[in-house]
């Protein structure tokens, strides 16, 4: 396909919400009529699977395309709610050994041509896995949490992109806390983008919703769930599809008490 | 100059000026003459990329040399360096890395050249200049700028400087917005400030009385001829 968009979604310090954007970004995006591959580049701790409820299905692994053992569509695992989304396992731990930065861009090239969007999941670090996994991308979302531990780490990896020329790069920023960040106890928006210098793709709340789909398996995009970060992931889909939605504010967010209430409403307690 | 064919002093392995051959064509015949088992390496005009470099020290590793230092005159090249962990120098046009060293042993207080770079030195990247460095961008934290003569930054420096590496007291550190997270001037070393500088006022360190001094950027502030 000649307009489809590779995009790697890394960002140097492991914890901070790659998997998770991939797998609810993957939903949205399919949700919107997007033929869409979710590639999970983590070998060595691969939980893409797990996060989308797909790990009881697989088969085959990007480790039996390359070896030709298979045929691509056969270890390409459809999601059983969204039939435009598929997902490629990542093959066993030991793959690390012998992958090169050229397997990974035969296996992103396969799936470029039968999809409009293939999405990277990078694993954490910048060492042979990143480099793996940037070889095959063309653009990037660096996702980061406002601490200073993951924005150094998320400088290190544009800093990282840039030499191999990726580009664009955008910016998603995680697990936002209104109330933390209007008593100045947590670094400002305006703090991340000052230092990142990246356009923001969008800002994601912290949300105990995120842990609880992660554990059903269930990605929150995927069930029109009301949940603020639902919301923010599927923002940021149609921002990538190129639609103008301006970006949430999270000081508005904390006066709304309506919004308070419906978020009450939807914790689960029973 | 010997009368070698290779251009390159002992010890220095130096691409060729043009980039008309691929260096795997070109490297067999430069092995034979290589020396040293730790080589320095010129990469000279040459913009390679990560990939492209880790591959060339690949293959210098498999003949059985080391890369210590890589001197370039490409940005990109320099940034690939210092990304794959090795001390990388960038040198200025008019003085190339051979000449430079013959030039300091002759006037060691002289400082050649002013070296700009345009961009933001990002977390992990590091550039070292021989003679003053202008940085056009920030200086991010955990990037560091250090030169034989003056840093100057043209940005916000929030990462580490070091002027006067090789011991030049009189060197000094401007920035637009001085909040490095550490500053050296020679030998001597300064944890940044914690407060926040004034916006709008840019700043100046350097040696007052023995310590590193923090104060407004003197208004003629280009390098002083040596």
């Amino acid at each position: 396909m000649t307009n489809s968009r590779t995009i790697l979604i890394c960002s140097g310090k492991g914890g901070v919400g790659k998997t998770t954007l991939t797998a609810n970004l993957g939903i949205a995006l399919a949700g919107q009529g997007a033929r869409t591959v979710v590639l999970d580049a983590d070998f060595g701790l691969r939980n893409l699977d797990l996060l989308l409820g797909l790990e009881n299905r697989i088969v085959y692994t990007a480790q039996e395309v390359l070896a030709e053992t298979c045929r691509l569509d056969q270890a390409l695992v459809k999601h059983k709610q969204e039939p435009n989304l598929a997902l490629l396992p990542a093959g066993n731990p030991r793959m690390l050994e012998w992958l090169k930065p050229e397997d990974m861009q035969t296996i992103a090239g396969m799936l470029s041509e039968r999809f409009d969007y293939v999405l990277i999941d990078c694993p954490a670090g910048i060492e042979d896995g990143f480099k793996n996994a940037v070889a095959a991308a063309k653009e990037a979302i660096v996702i980061t949490t406002p601490e200073v531990s993951a924005v150094r780490d998320a400088d290190r990896v544009i800093g990282l992109l840039n030499t191999h020329g990726v580009s664009p790069v955008q910016l998603v920023l995680n697990r936002v806390r209104p109330k933390m960040m209007a008593n100045q106890d947590m670094l400002a928006v305006d703090d991340v983008t000052d230092i990142l210098a990246l356009p923001l793709l969008g800002l994601v709340l912290e949300d105990e919703q995120v842990i609880v789909s992660t554990n059903r398996g269930e990605p929150l995009t995927l069930n029109g769930s009301a949940s603020p970060a639902a919301k923010a992931y599927g923002n940021i889909a149609s921002r990538l599809q190129g639609e103008d939605i301006p970006l949430m504010d999270p000081a508005k967010e904390r006066r709304g008490i309506r919004a308070r209430v419906r978020r009450l409403m939807q914790t689960k307690i029973f | 100059m010997t009368a070698e064919p290779s251009p390159s002093v002992p010890d220095c392995l130096q691409l060729p000026a043009f980039r008309s051959i691929s260096w795997q064509q070109w490297l067999p015949a430069q092995l034979a003459s290589l020396p040293g088992r730790t080589i320095d390496l010129d990469t000279g005009d040459w913009s390679l990329s990560c990939r492209e470099l880790d591959e060339l020290l690949t293959a210098l590793h498999a003949a059985g040399h080391d890369v210590h230092v890589v001197t370039t005159r490409c940005r990109n090249t320099l940034i690939s360096a210092t990304a794959l962990g090795l001390t990388a120098r960038l040198a200025t046009h008019d003085h190339p890395a051979g000449e430079a060293s013959a030039d300091q042993q002759k006037r060691p207080e002289s400082i050649a050249g002013l070296t700009v770079h345009r961009g933001t030195l990002r977390s992990g990247d590091h550039i070292e200049t021989r003679g003053h460095l202008l940085i056009v961008g920030d200086v991010n934290p955990g990037g560091s700028a250090s030169a034989d003569g003056d840093v100057y930054v043209w940005g916000r420096l929030r990462g580490r400087a070091h002027a006067g590496r090789q011991g030049n007291g009189n060197a000094k550190i401007v920035a637009l917005q001085l909040r490095p997270l550490q500053l050296r001037i020679a030998e001597l070393v300064a944890r940044g400030p914690d407060e926040r500088p004034q916006p709008g006022l840019a700043e100046q360190a350097c040696i007052l009385d023995g310590a590193i001094a923090i104060e407004p950027a003197s208004p003629p502030f280009a390098a002083q001829q040596p």
